[in-house]
C-alpha cells in the first residue's frame, strides 16, 4: 500500500503558488478598481537560500514514515524547494509570541451528552472491504515492512 | 560487587466506563457482534468529525482529582500516527502536549512480610492522565497468514496514565495497580477489569547501579493481570541484571510477556524507533473547564465542566473508607485492607 498523495502532489509540478500578499484587496472605499490577477509566477518577496539538502538517509525515512514514493530527481528537488519556500518563515521575529495552532482557538469546544445514537451498521461498513470473513475486515498479518534503503531497486538508492 | 537499583515505571491505560465512545456516539460494549458497535467516525470514513463526549471528561477529571493531580483549565487534542490495521484512521487523537491533569500520586500499601502484621505505605507519581482513543482489536490468524479486525473497540474513550519511574519491583507495582483499580472502581471512571481490557498496564523496567545513571529500558507488555505485572517486571529485572552481569547489554526494545513460559521475548512488529509526527488535531479547538471562580455566567451547563462541583461529588476513596473503618470498629488497620 503506498499512499502516494504528497508524493504526486510533488511530482505534479505544482509548488505552492508563490505570490505576493494584495493588500488593498479587501478594500472597496479606496477608490482603487480591483486589479487583474497576475498572469504568471509573481517575484517571490523574499529568497531565502535552501540551508542545506534534504540527505538521503532523511528522504529514506520520510519514505518509511508516511509512505511517500519520491520516485526521481525531481520529486526530490520539488521537495528541496517547497522547504525552501517554507523557510521564509523563519524571517519573521515570533519572540515572545505565543503560537497559534489552530484557528479554532476562540471556538467553544462542544460537548456531547453520553447518548448512543450510533452503529449497527455493520453490513455497510463491510461493502467498503475488498475481502472480508465472517464480518471482520481481512488485513495482512502484520505490518509489512518497506525494504531497506539497500534492499530496493529505487531512485533513492541509485542517489546513494 | 556493586548492588543493583531496578527502576519501575508503569504506563496504564483504563477504559472509560461511559455508554457511548469518546469522539463518537457509538455504543461501548464488551463482546458484541463483530464490527456491530461501529459508527462512520469509527470505521474513519471520510467526511466525518470527532464530537467530544462530556462524560469521558468529567470521568478524567474525577480520576485527576481523586490522584490529586493539577487539572488543566485548558488542554489539547493530538494526532499520533502510526500504521496499524486496527487503526483506521492511521492516526490516534491523545493529548501529547498539554494533557487534562498532571502531576498527581498515587498512595498504596505494601505488607513488610507475608503475614500481613506490618504495612508500609509508599507513594507513586503520577506524571499525567491523558484522554484518547482506543484501536480497534486485531485477531491473528497465522495458519492462513491474516490479521482480522473488529472496530468495536476503536474510538473508545481512555485514560492514559503515566507513572513517574518510582517503584523498584514486581510487588510495588502490583500493590500500586490493585489500589489504582479499587480507586477507578469507587469513582466509576473505569470499571478496571484487567481480564476485559479494561486495565491494561506496560511495564518500562532498567537496573542501574547506585550513583550511577539510570541503565536502558525495555518496555514490557501484554500482561494480562496483576500477578502475571509482578512477575514479569521481576524476571525482566533478573534478566536485564543476568544479562549486563555477562558483559552483554540491554537493547531499548519492547518486550512482550509470555504468561505460559514466564518470560519476556522481544516483539517483531516494532520495527526501529517510531516516529509518531505529533500533530494538533485540527478538528477540535482547546478543551476549557472551569471552577466555581472563572464559571462564565451566559453559557447553557450542559457545555460546562465545573471542576469544583465534581470535587464536591466525589465518593470516598478506599484509603479514607479504610481509615473510617478502623475509626469506627477499632479493627486493626492491617484488617481494613483484607476488607476493602
Amino acid at each position: 500500500m503506498r499512499v502516494l498523495s504528497l508524493g504526486r502532489w510533488l511530482r505534479a509540478g505544482r509548488v505552492p503558488p508563490r505570490g505576493r500578499v494584495r493588500l488593498n484587496s479587501g478594500h472597496r472605499h479606496s477608490g482603487h478598481r480591483p486589479q487583474a490577477p497576475p498572469q504568471g509566477p509573481a517575484q517571490v518577496p523574499l529568497q531565502v537560500p535552501l540551508q542545506q539538502k534534504v540527505s538521503v538517509e532523511v528522504l529514506d525515512h520520510l519514505e518509511h514514515l508516511a509512505l511517500v514514493d519520491f520516485r526521481d530527481s525531481e520529486g526530490v528537488e520539488r521537495l528541496q524547494k517547497a522547504i525552501q519556500f517554507a523557510d521564509q518563515l523563519h524571517e519573521v521575529n515570533t519572540d515572545g509570541v505565543e503560537p497559534m495552532d489552530s484557528v479554532l482557538e476562540d471556538r467553544c469546544l462542544y460537548l456531547r451528552e453520553d447518548d448512543v445514537t450510533e452503529g449497527n451498521c455493520t453490513k455497510e461498513l463491510l461493502e467498503n472491504a475488498r475481502e472480508t470473513v465472517e464480518e471482520y475486515f481481512v488485513a495482512p498479518p502484520g505490518n509489512i515492512p518497506l525494504l531497506k534503503l539497500e534492499e530496493q531497486n529505487t531512485y533513492l538508492q541509485g542517489s546513494k | 560487587l556493586a548492588p543493583w537499583i531496578p527502576v519501575v515505571g508503569l504506563e496504564i491505560h483504563a477504559q472509560i466506563s461511559s455508554n457511548s465512545k469518546l469522539f463518537s456516539g457509538s455504543q461501548v460494549q464488551f463482546a458484541a457482534p463483530p464490527n456491530s458497535l461501529v459508527s462512520f467516525f469509527d470505521a474513519s470514513l471520510p467526511g466525518t468529525l470527532p464530537v467530544l463526549n462530556r462524560r469521558c471528561v468529567e470521568a478524567a477529571v474525577m480520576t485527576g482529582l481523586a490522584l490529586n493531580c493539577h487539572i488543566n483549565k485548558k488542554s489539547l487534542f493530538d494526532r499520533k500516527h502510526y500504521f496499524y490495521a486496527d487503526l483506521p484512521a492511521g492516526y490516534q487523537i491523545t493529548q501529547q502536549r498539554v494533557p487534562i491533569a498532571v502531576n498527581g500520586s498515587l498512595s498504596y500499601s505494601l505488607c513488610i512480610d507475608n503475614k500481613m502484621s506490618q504495612m508500609v505505605t509508599k507513594t507513586v507519581r503520577i506524571k499525567q492522565i491523558q484522554l484518547e482513543q482506543d484501536s480497534g482489536k486485531s485477531l491473528h490468524d497465522d495458519t492462513r497468514s491474516q490479521t482480522l479486525v473488529d472496530l468495536n473497540r476503536a474510538g473508545v474513550g481512555l485514560m492514559e496514565l503515566v507513572m513517574e519511574p518510582d517503584m523498584c519491583c514486581g510487588e510495588e507495582a502490583a500493590a500500586a495497580v490493585r489500589e489504582l483499580q479499587l480507586i477507578l472502581q469507587t469513582l466509576g471512571s473505569s470499571q478496571a477489569v484487567m481480564a476485559e481490557g479494561q486495565l491494561r498496564v506496560d511495564a518500562n523496567v532498567s537496573v542501574h547501579h547506585p550513583g550511577e545513571p539510570y541503565g536502558v529500558r525495555t518496555e514490557v507488555k501484554n500482561i494480562n493481570s496483576i500477578r502475571f505485572l509482578a512477575k514479569a517486571i521481576d524476571y525482566e529485572i533478573q534478566r536485564q541484571i543476568q544479562e549486563l552481569g555477562n558483559g552483554g547489554t540491554i537493547l531499548n526494545e519492547t518486550r512482550a510477556f509470555d504468561s505460559k513460559l514466564g518470560c519476556t521475548i522481544p516483539m517483531r512488529d516494532k520495527e526501529g524507533k517510531q516516529d509518531y509526527r505529533f500533530m494538533p488535531e485540527p478538528n477540535l479547538p482547546p478543551l476549557i473547564l472551569y471552577d466555581a471562580k472563572s464559571l462564565p455566567a451566559n453559557m447553557n451547563h450542559q457545555q460546562v465542566i465545573n471542576i469544583d462541583w465534581i470535587h464536591e461529588r466525589l465518593p470516598d476513596l478506599p484509603s479514607v473508607k479504610r481509615e473510617k473503618l478502623v475509626e469506627q470498629y477499632g479493627i486493626l488497620p492491617e484488617h481494613s485492607f483484607t476488607l476493602l
